[in-house]
């Protein structure tokens, strides 16, 4: 079986002839497994793209690559409107950029957001709250930004690697919280959820137009979008069903109706939270998780109606031996795996401080498999 | 005891908690009662999380309560005097990491059930979190983290506690998102946890202990 066929197999719940692996690399773990700075792969898109590309190539490859267009930063701000500290600038050299946690969307401009939508929000106003660049430079970045992605689309497609999440977002709940701040969100969801709802509800419009406009462009077949604040690690099953579930379903229904597979990030512990997505159609998404939620329980809940990818943990990756990797890659891939439905991931993504070696046994071991 | 006071906590009514303060305070309630009282609404809190009831989100909001009902009790226990601590915690991201949402979550609850909490900031080098435990000897030094970049940093820590001779005195935890059972033994710590309350109900039993 070729990346494609062996993915897809595991889209559609069925065994592939090994299982498939798709870990999500970006530039920070990129960094650590090439001879280049954080601040090099986060200062420029070629050199990130480049560090990416040698770690793919100097392992032989592998079936899924996630996100396949390195991001600057400094663009995180319309996505999730936080201010960035990047490497080189106000961060020494070798630091991961780092989003600061505070309060940049007020609860004025819930209104604004519900009546003109994300994009012309943050285009127009939020990203000079969480940047210091003119728009004159932010064009200038939006512009390399695109030659990167062009450059991209052409090396990915010499390789024959499925891309996954070339068209992608956010849940509109984890953008509001990112960008009113974890706090401050959680007060507006129990005191005054009404503004709220009215932004999720243009959010979740405007979600599902971009990423269908974003697969149709890229030609990608799987969508992403990612959800790092909506499990029962932080929030009840109450304000799950009330203020996250409707809109997930709107944006899994309106991709599946088009003939896209979703790929849902789902950072923390999302074990209460898995029933729910039997509600969606079978085979419309995947669910990856971090480590935090358990892939026996989420085999036995959501076996046969999804697949599943997940879970070598960044601190498994960071400091454990290239041995304790490969049994837990081989325990995965012959328990979780042994059936078809998943695929190979790491817990969020490759790590900032991952181990060459570790990174190596894990791919090797799932490919001996 | 103002049973108003706990109750308008636990069902996370910020006004209700707020005016039924200012009216013991006009009342001529003692602060510290208030203040206990408070500590007994939040304790109460702690335990629907544990028992599920409650999720992080009511965590947050009741420590946003207790913030403001601490904030409008300060000047009224300055004048009393005699608030008891139950020892100092010492909290930090170490060097490298500057992520601190964990770390404040962390902070303010230890503060709402009655720890002195010495909260260092993010991105602290080895020697300050050392000298300032080698200076404030708590119970406890607690770092926090999201990347897996500061894992050696935090193990240097532990090291240079370890060489300093405070390890028998000073218990040594970590948290955060990359964190999990193979990191505590990696970086020699008494405790782990990702979760709030855990980690709470580690540092009573730690003052309870002392």
């Amino acid at each position: 079986m070729n990346s494609e066929e062996r993915i897809w197999a595991a889209i559609n719940l069925e065994k592939a002839d090994r299982v498939p692996i798709g870990p999500l690399l970006t530039n920070h773990g990129a960094s650590a497994l090439t001879d280049k700075t954080q601040a090099q792969v986060h200062m420029d898109a070629d050199m990130a793209l480049d560090a990416i590309l040698e770690v793919f190539d100097a392992h032989g490859g592998w079936d899924k690559v996630e996100y396949p267009f390195p991001c600057m930063p400094v663009r995180w701000g319309y996505t999730a409107g936080m201010r960035v500290k990047i490497p080189g600038i106000e961060l020494p050299e070798d630091y991961v950029p780092q989003p600061i946690e505070s309060e940049n969307v007020k609860p004025e401009d819930y209104p604004v957001i519900a009546e003109q939508g994300w994009k012309s929000f943050a285009e127009n106003d939020l990203i000079f709250r969480v940047t210091d660049l003119s728009q004159a430079e932010l064009d200038q970045v939006n512009a390399a930004q695109k030659v990167v992605n062009e450059r991209a689309a052409k090396e990915w497609k010499k390789r024959n690697v499925v891309l996954a999440s070339a068209s992608n977002d956010y849940h509109p709940f984890f953008k509001l919280s990112l960008s009113r701040s974890l706090i401050k969100f959680t007060e507006d969801l129990f005191y005054n959820p009404a503004p709220v709802k009215a932004a999720l509800e243009t959010m979740t419009k405007e979600t599902i137009d971009s990423l269908i406009a974003g697969a149709r462009e890229t030609g990608t077949k799987i969508v992403g979008l990612v959800e790092e604040r909506a499990s029962t690690y932080f929030y009840s099953l109450k304000i799950f069903e009330e203020f996250w579930v409707p809109y997930m379903k709107q944006i899994i229904h309106a991709m599946h109706e088009e003939g896209l597979v979703t790929l849902m990030h789902l950072d923390t512990n999302w074990e209460k939270n898995l029933p729910y997505f039997r509600d969606i159609p079978a085979k419309s998404a995947i669910l990856s998780f971090d480590g935090m939620t358990p892939m026996t329980t989420a085999k036995e809940i959501l076996g046969g109606h999804l697949c599943i990818q997940g879970d070598v943990h960044p601190s498994l990756l960071t400091t454990g031996s290239p041995k304790e990797v490969s049994d837990y890659v081989r325990d995965l891939c012959t328990g979780v795996g042994g059936d078809g439905g998943f695929i190979l991931g790491v817990g969020c993504e490759v790590p900032s401080a991952c181990s060459r070696d570790n990174f190596k046994a894990m791919i090797e071991t799932a490919k001996s498999l | 005891m103002s049973t108003e006071l706990i109750k308008a906590i636990v069902e996370l009514n910020r006004d209700a908690a707020l005016a039924e303060l200012k009216t013991q305070i006009q009342a001529g309630s003692d602060p510290h009662q208030l203040l206990q009282e408070s500590q007994a609404g939040m304790e109460q809190v702690g335990k629907r999380f544990e028992t599920g009831d409650f999720f992080l989100s009511e965590l947050l909001l009741s420590a946003e309560i207790f913030k403001y009902l601490a904030a409008e009790l300060e000047p009224h226990l300055l004048a009393a005097s005699g608030e008891k601590k139950l020892g100092k915690i010492l909290m930090a991201t170490p060097q490298g990491d500057i992520h601190d949402l964990g770390k404040n979550i962390v902070t303010l609850m230890l503060k709402t059930r009655g720890f002195e909490v010495i909260d260092l900031g993010v991105d602290v080098p080895v020697d300050k979190i050392v000298k300032t435990a080698i200076e404030e000897k708590p119970l406890v030094v607690g770092l926090s983290c999201l990347l897996t970049t500061v894992l050696d940093t935090m193990k240097q820590v532990e090291g240079q506690l370890r060489d300093a001779g405070l390890r028998d005195q000073t218990r040594f935890m970590i948290g955060g998102g990359v964190t999990n059972d193979s990191t505590q033994t990696y970086v020699n710590a008494d405790f782990q946890s990702t979760d709030v309350i855990e980690t709470v109900n580690y540092c009573l039993g730690v003052a309870n202990a002392a």
